[in-house]
């Protein structure tokens, strides 16, 4: 009796001890997950440039220039594009080698017009091959820049594969269907589709991410005279954003951790950047932080993300701490049906977002930021807009700004998908999956009918901004619930967060053949996150 | 060694009593629908799109026994003088309530960790109602006798 006794008084204390040591384990994992977590979290990680970086807000915003056609006839515009390279002061003093087209980045702007065809003749000068796809274009299969249609520079060697260090199925496989073209390559786009902001980027196999980050992007807007006739701002108050991150290496060049500097042979990161590579330096439209002189008006600010894996969540704020409203008019795909307002924007790659800003509560010599939420540091600036004098302002943003927008509903789909992106293994490292499997071009993945009417219920483990090409689609739920209000709209990218899953409705019609859906974190894209989307 | 008290051979006013028993049933289910949550979460994650579905109607169960095990361990508390069940269910459903809501806004810094740490809890707040004697807590004289 006496030994439990004393037994008895022992496991009280022990009892204390034990759940006090089990409080303080709960604590400090508590702690180290708050302290070691990315909150926000962000995927991908940032490279640091080795240049001293310029002040923000000190350099004009530039606008790409609006290519010429060298031909208009039979009702099409046919454009000419050499990919070639060049170098740019990007930073201030600073020579940055660029692959650009048509020797600017971004490269040219073509302005189009809703049904009226345009060709475009690219000719490539680059030292690798290419592939030019028009993002949220309604192309034809054959024009729509599959990655292994590629456009050989003259004289190209195919490269040795250097086996044994990871070449992955998918990777350097060949591909039965491609066809290769050397020197040049006409792309033709009928662009029989609602009006927007589109954007033509390199697509080629395993190197579409160091492509774009080197240069290769450039806008292409359609328009259409029932938006011409909605009476949004126009002219000098429409400007095109094209925001993108980048980091400059000590000679001056745009640093990028690939495995194969060369570009030719390996693809692929180095480890520590397989999530994606971010950059620390804020390009707009190829210019650092840039500044723009505005009148105290509306403008309409056509904000495409080209960044390669960063995400922003953009607000307008003014000198004294106000948020402009961002009026949404438009998603990936063209007006909304009607606007809807927001203080915060969330931006992923490749998506775009057509919204109107009004300066004119900002007295003249104000300056408004637009900052970048889930940026830190420099980072964290994006650009800002100085109000330098009061003018006249005859535009508007209607109620109602289209009337067109499909209404699929779910009852309509013949199939639903289910689709998981996710990290895995491929070959011998880290790669990105859909559905358990890498990219093959030799491989068949989803077969739909033309005019079928699909329900794809996609989940992520980490951020993955999902790209459809042909078909635009909406955003029916979010993790289950209803959509977020930068959700409306018809969209061609819509991003994933964290272990969140989203159900998207979509008609393919348009053309038949084989296309792509693919995460447009282009680290991902060039790691074997892409699939065939083969409609009969 | 486990020194259990109340053990087969222990008095009338020892004996684990209808509020005792409820709480260990209560406790039972709490345990085994919480164990179901990382298997749904698995699921999901896996590319199952309805996994979320089953996560959230499981986040639903285990939050809901929680809070009917809140009431039991409040009856065990005034029925039978043992305040125990009741401070441990209250840091349990804390946790849970913290950790429903870490679900539903993505905060997965927070999510995962903690529904470790509320399985964990769980676990052993189990193993505690099971091996301890749930009847009319004795007077401290009668528990010197009694150990």
């Amino acid at each position: 009796m006496r030994e439990r006794d004393a037994g008895r008084g022992v496991t009280r204390r022990r009892v204390l001890g034990i759940g006090g040591a089990l409080g303080l384990m709960a604590a400090t994992g508590l702690s180290a997950s708050a302290a070691l977590a990315r909150r926000p979290s962000i995927t991908g990680a940032e490279l640091r440039s080795a240049v001293p970086l310029p002040p923000p807000f000190q350099v004009p915003l530039p606008l790409p220039p609006v290519l010429k056609p060298v031909a208009t006839s039979d009702g099409t515009d046919r454009y000419e594009i050499t990919q070639r390279e060049t170098t740019a002061e990007i930073l201030p003093g600073v020579r940055t080698p660029l692959w650009t087209y048509e020797g600017t980045f971004p490269g040219p702007t073509i302005e189009s017009r809703r049904g009226r065809p345009v060709t475009v003749t690219h000719r490539n000068t680059l030292p690798v091959p290419t592939v030019v796809h028009l993002h949220g274009g309604r192309t034809p299969a054959d024009s729509d820049g599959y990655p292994t249609d590629l456009v050989l520079p003259e004289g190209w060697q195919e490269p040795h594969q250097q086996m044994g260090h990871g070449m992955q199925p998918g990777h350097g496989m060949r591909d039965p269907r491609a066809v290769v073209t050397t020197l040049t390559r006409s792309y033709t786009f009928p662009l029989d589709q609602r009006p927007t902001l589109l954007w033509y980027h390199d697509h080629r196999m395993d190197f579409t991410a160091p492509a774009i980050w080197r240069g290769l992007a450039g806008l292409q807007i359609v328009r259409d005279d029932a938006e011409d006739a909605l009476g949004l701002p126009a002219g000098p108050r429409e400007l095109p954003l094209m925001i993108a991150d980048r980091a400059f290496a000590a000679d001056g060049g745009l640093a990028y951790p690939a495995l194969d500097p060369t570009l030719r042979v390996r693809p692929g990161v180095h480890e520590p950047y397989v999530a994606g590579v971010l950059g620390d330096v804020i390009l707009v439209n190829g210019a650092p932080w840039p500044v723009h002189e505005v009148d105290a008006a509306r403008y309409r600010l056509r904000v495409l993300n080209a960044s390669n894996a960063r995400h922003y969540e953009l607000e307008a704020v003014t000198d004294d701490g106000r948020r402009l409203d961002l009026v949404q008019i438009g998603a990936d795909q063209g007006l909304l049906a009607a606007p809807v307002t927001h203080r915060l924007l969330p931006v992923a790659p490749a998506e775009r977002y057509d919204v109107v800003v009004d300066f004119s509560g900002v007295p003249v010599g104000g300056l408004v930021r637009v900052v970048n939420r889930l940026g830190t540091g420099r980072t964290r600036d994006v650009l800002a807009f100085r109000v330098v004098r009061e003018a006249a302002d005859d535009s508007r943003v209607p109620a109602t700004l289209s009337a067109d927008l499909p209404s699929w509903r779910p009852s309509d789909a013949v199939r639903v998908r289910d689709l998981a992106f996710r990290v895995g293994r491929m070959g011998g490292g880290h790669g990105w999956l859909i559905g358990g499997l890498p990219f093959d071009p030799a491989r068949s993945d989803l077969t739909t009918g033309l005019g079928d009417v699909e329900v794809w219920r996609l989940v992520a483990d980490v951020h993955h901004p999902v790209h459809l090409h042909l078909a635009g689609f909406r955003v029916l739920s979010r993790s289950g619930r209803p959509p977020l209000p930068h959700d409306a709209g018809l969209k061609d990218t819509i991003s994933l967060r964290p272990a969140e899953s989203v159900e998207i409705i979509t008609r393919f019609d348009g053309y038949r053949g084989r296309y792509l859906f693919h995460c447009h974190n282009a680290e991902h894209e060039d790691m074997g996150m892409m699939a065939n989307l083969e409609i009969t | 060694m486990l020194t259990v008290a109340g053990g087969p051979g222990s008095d009338a006013a020892h004996r684990t009593r209808p509020a005792g028993w409820t709480l260990r049933a209560v406790v039972s289910a709490h345990a085994a629908a919480i164990a179901a949550q990382p298997v749904f979460a698995g699921v999901y994650l896996s590319g199952d799109f309805d996994g979320l579905r089953w996560h959230a109607l499981g986040a639903d169960v285990v939050t809901s026994i929680g809070y009917l095990q809140v009431i039991v361990a409040v009856v065990v508390w005034v029925r039978l003088r043992q305040v125990w069940p009741f401070l441990a269910t209250s840091g349990v459903v804390a946790a849970e309530t913290a950790q429903y809501f870490a679900g539903l806004d993505g905060a997965l810094w927070l999510h995962l960790p903690l529904g470790v740490m509320t399985v964990a809890a769980l676990v052993v707040l189990f193993i505690a109602v099971w091996l301890r004697p749930l009847g009319l807590r004795p007077g401290a004289r009668r528990e010197a006798r009694d150990a």
